[in-house]
């Protein structure tokens, strides 16, 4: 950087938060640098593997095990392989406390992109209900927003970045601004059909997708080919990542300046202006730190990533963050529930196949504690994410027959998982681990969290219900699974440092600046005070841009 | 096929629809201090030449050439001899070693030859008593051995582009495509 350099914002982190902070901010005229941990990923070409066969691809794009267990003993819960090994955090390098009681899979991207590159694209709004459970229930804090505060800027963002699909009217799950929907295939509708009629009140779907379904040249992206390749990086730019829709609008504005492999360690913080006035970062390349300062300083390194940097900001000698005055830091991380699974096999329609492969199918919204507490044993619900398809037949035995019988397509087949809502629990926590530090100095996080009886009775609701559903809608040998559900292991941690009207109950306000510091923003996972049972990218974005435009308000009035 | 022209043949099949990030995507840019995986030579020789012979002429009996090529043209047995040496963990290699030992033990025993020299129903005999786990380590062997070569064949470019239909760009879904238009499995 050099010393003339001069910054009115600084964006920590450039993933779907973090990116959209940073396309706003300068969209609004401001000089923004961006800082990202991770190494730089330009779009199209760092896509290294995109559009490859796997016999391009190293080792047949099959993680070796030997590589897994030394470097991405953690990624590989979330879906690393060779072909996009490099957008991945490698656990060797960058490690966390992996000790007794942090049972935790911190699964982490380590490329300016972030999870933008490595996420799962379902886009959907909150409900109204789910601003309102906490203070409804009297669990956690209340939300000092509401449905009301977010529906434009859901508005906003969803028409920029494309989300593809079905206009339902439903008030558990507020319709999108939508592209055409991926279309249903003909085993889906089958099932749709059934399951409705079976069950009514409870709906089957199209999936809700930031995969385009409708170009967008102003963007230069196009929709989506229907390779199902997502995890590669796309050229086409079909999907919303930071690489194809916010860092283009960004550096646009000729405002941007973007460093990777800057990891930042911990704000310096002024008490008596209460505010941060520097960002202290070390050069992964060559270990030099660096302190960069700015009016505003927008943080978005991720749920974890961002606790971890609040709570290493503190006064020398101590171990209370400058930031965590109301003793909430670190406090109420949630993830969602995630290892259940329910299957079979649906009879006829043999005479159709599938042509094209989306990155999404279906979608069973919530219909449990819907309106009401339904006395079922827990709180809130949950929803499923799944498809129907045709595999290759998988012939025993070897040779020419077994060769001939994998040239058939086997019949329907239909799966779904449940991601459910886990509670806010004040004991459900994160710490810094006093004796030990990573390469860069900075403690390594330390978990203690826990699923409790209400997710525990959740997920048994879940796989029966599953089941239930799958028989009564026609499906044969219904199978289920419930698995061992490590938290993070949905890859949906959120919580920390949540959002509060109270400053002695909460790390940030209703528009997510911090209670202890006015010119910090945090605008990534770690502001939720709840996490519905629905995908939360969207709801980064838009509270992102809303909260943009709230600080950009506040400093030309000259309050920050 | 290379990337490259991998994507100009995209840019060719949708002419106007494509933009120009896909113009600029091109080379090789692996991440700073990530681990490369190692795909050369294998950094050990995990058969002897015997050993290789016989692994090779077995693999194409699990896939042999029929109206498509078989293993040994899809480079399965390289396949299987790098994956040993440096993508699957040592522990891996012994059963394949002492399953090929066991199988040529059991060839000169009942055809009087080497299993390498056997003729090729003699060695389907031979791969049916490791299914069936009728010689020691016998199923152990073939559950790995199978599951290597369909994985190698599957993922080689022959696998993919002849015995399968490559479908790289399929640009559009169906939901109800007919069947009987379908004249391979389709592969990405």
């Amino acid at each position: 950087m050099a010393s003339t350099d001069r910054f009115d914002a600084i964006v920590i982190g450039s993933g779907v938060s973090g990116g959209w902070a940073a396309k706003e901010l300068t969209e609004k005229g401001l000089r923004v640098l961006m800082l990202d941990r991770g190494h730089m990923v330009e779009h199209g070409e760092d896509y290294t593997y995109d559009g490859k066969p796997a016999y391009e691809v190293p080792a047949r794009n099959i993680m070796p095990d030997g590589l897994r267990e030394s470097d991405y003993f953690i990624a590989q819960h979330g879906y690393v392989t060779p072909s996009n090994q490099a957008f991945y955090n490698n656990d060797r390098l960058n490690p966390y406390d992996y000790g007794e009681g942090s049972k935790f899979y911190w699964i982490r991207p380590s490329a300016v992109g972030g999870k933008s590159l490595i996420w799962g694209r379902w886009c959907f709004r909150w409900s109204p209900a789910d601003f309102e459970a906490n203070k409804r229930e009297g669990i956690g804090g209340d939300w000092p927003i509401r449905y009301e505060d977010l529906a434009p800027w859901y508005s906003y963002v969803e028409k920029y970045i494309g989300v593809s699909g079905s206009r339902e009217n439903l008030d558990y799950l507020p319709d999108s601004e939508f592209q055409p929907p991926m279309p249903m295939n003909i085993a889906e509708k089958w099932m749709k059909q059934r399951l409705e009629a079976e069950f009514p009140g409870r709906k089957m779907i199209n999936a809700r997708l930031s995969n385009m379904t409708e170009d967008k040249p102003e963007q230069n992206r196009t929709k989506c080919q229907f390779r199902n390749q997502c995890s590669n990086g796309c050229s086409f730019g079909a999907y919303f990542s930071t690489q194809a829709v916010t860092l283009p609008a960004a550096r646009a504005t000729g405002r941007l300046t973007l460093r990777s492999d800057a990891v930042v360690t911990n704000l310096e913080y002024d008490p008596a202006t209460r505010k941060v006035t520097g960002v202290r970062f070390v050069d992964a390349k060559t270990g030099q730190a660096e302190v960069v300062s700015a009016r505003v300083v927008f943080l978005n390194a991720s749920t974890l990533g961002s606790v971890q940097i609040l709570m290493n900001s503190r006064p020398q000698g101590s171990q209370r963050s400058h930031f965590d005055t109301s003793g909430t830091l670190g406090r109420y991380v949630m993830d969602h529930i995630f290892r259940v699974g329910v299957k079979g096999e649906i009879p006829g329609m043999e005479e159709f196949i599938e042509y094209g492969r989306r990155p999404g199918a279906i979608y069973v919204p919530r219909f449990r504690n819907i309106g009401k507490d339904e006395d079922l044993g827990f709180r809130r619900g949950y929803g499923y994410q799944g498809a129907a398809y045709r595999e290759p037949a998988k012939p025993v035995g070897f040779g020419a027959s077994m060769k001939e019988g994998m040239r058939r397509y086997g019949g329907w087949k239909f799966q779904m998982g449940a991601f459910g809502e886990c509670l806010p629990y004040e004991d459900n926590h994160v710490a810094l681990n006093p004796n030990k530090t990573d390469r860069f100095g900075i403690p390594l996080m330390q978990f203690n969290v826990t699923f409790r009886d209400n997710e525990l009775r959740m997920m048994a609701d879940a796989r029966e219900q599953g089941e239930k559903m799958l028989r009564a809608a026609g499906l044969k040998n219904v199978q289920s699974s419930v698995k061992e559900h490590v938290p993070g292991d949905a890859i949906h941690e959120m919580g920390g440092a949540r959002m509060g009207a109270d400053p002695h109950a909460s790390v940030l306000n209703k528009w997510n600046q911090a209670h202890d510091a006015s010119n910090l923003f945090v605008t990534d996972g770690a502001q939720m005070a709840s996490i519905s049972c629905v995908n939360p990218s969207l709801t980064f974005m838009a509270l992102t841009a809303r909260a943009v435009d709230h600080a950009v308000e506040a400093m030309k009035a000259g309050t920050i | 096929m290379d990337r490259r022209d991998a994507l100009a043949g995209m840019v060719a099949m949708f002419g106007a629809q494509i933009f120009a990030p896909l113009a600029r995507a091109a080379g090789v840019t692996p991440g700073a201090g990530m681990p490369v995986i190692d795909q050369g030579a294998p950094s050990v020789q995990v058969f002897t030449p015997d050993q290789r012979a016989l692994m090779s002429a077995l693999s194409e009996r699990v896939m042999p050439t029929t109206d498509t090529p078989g293993a040994i043209a899809a480079g399965v047995p390289a396949y299987i001899e790098k994956l040993l040496a440096d993508w699957a963990v040592a522990e891996d290699r012994e059963p394949i070693l002492s399953g090929l030992a066991e199988i040529d033990a059991r060839s000169r025993q009942d055809y009087g030859l080497p299993a390498v020299q056997a003729k090729p129903d003699q060695q389907d005999a031979l791969l049916t008593l490791t299914m069936n786990d009728a010689l020691p380590g016998g199923a152990e062997f073939f559950k790995a051995f199978r599951q290597m070569v369909i994985v190698g064949y599957y993922t080689s470019e022959i696998g993919i582009t002849q015995e399968r239909e490559y479908l790289p760009v399929p640009s559009e879904y169906n939901g109800a495509f007919p069947y009987s238009q379908v004249n391979k499995v389709y592969s990405a």
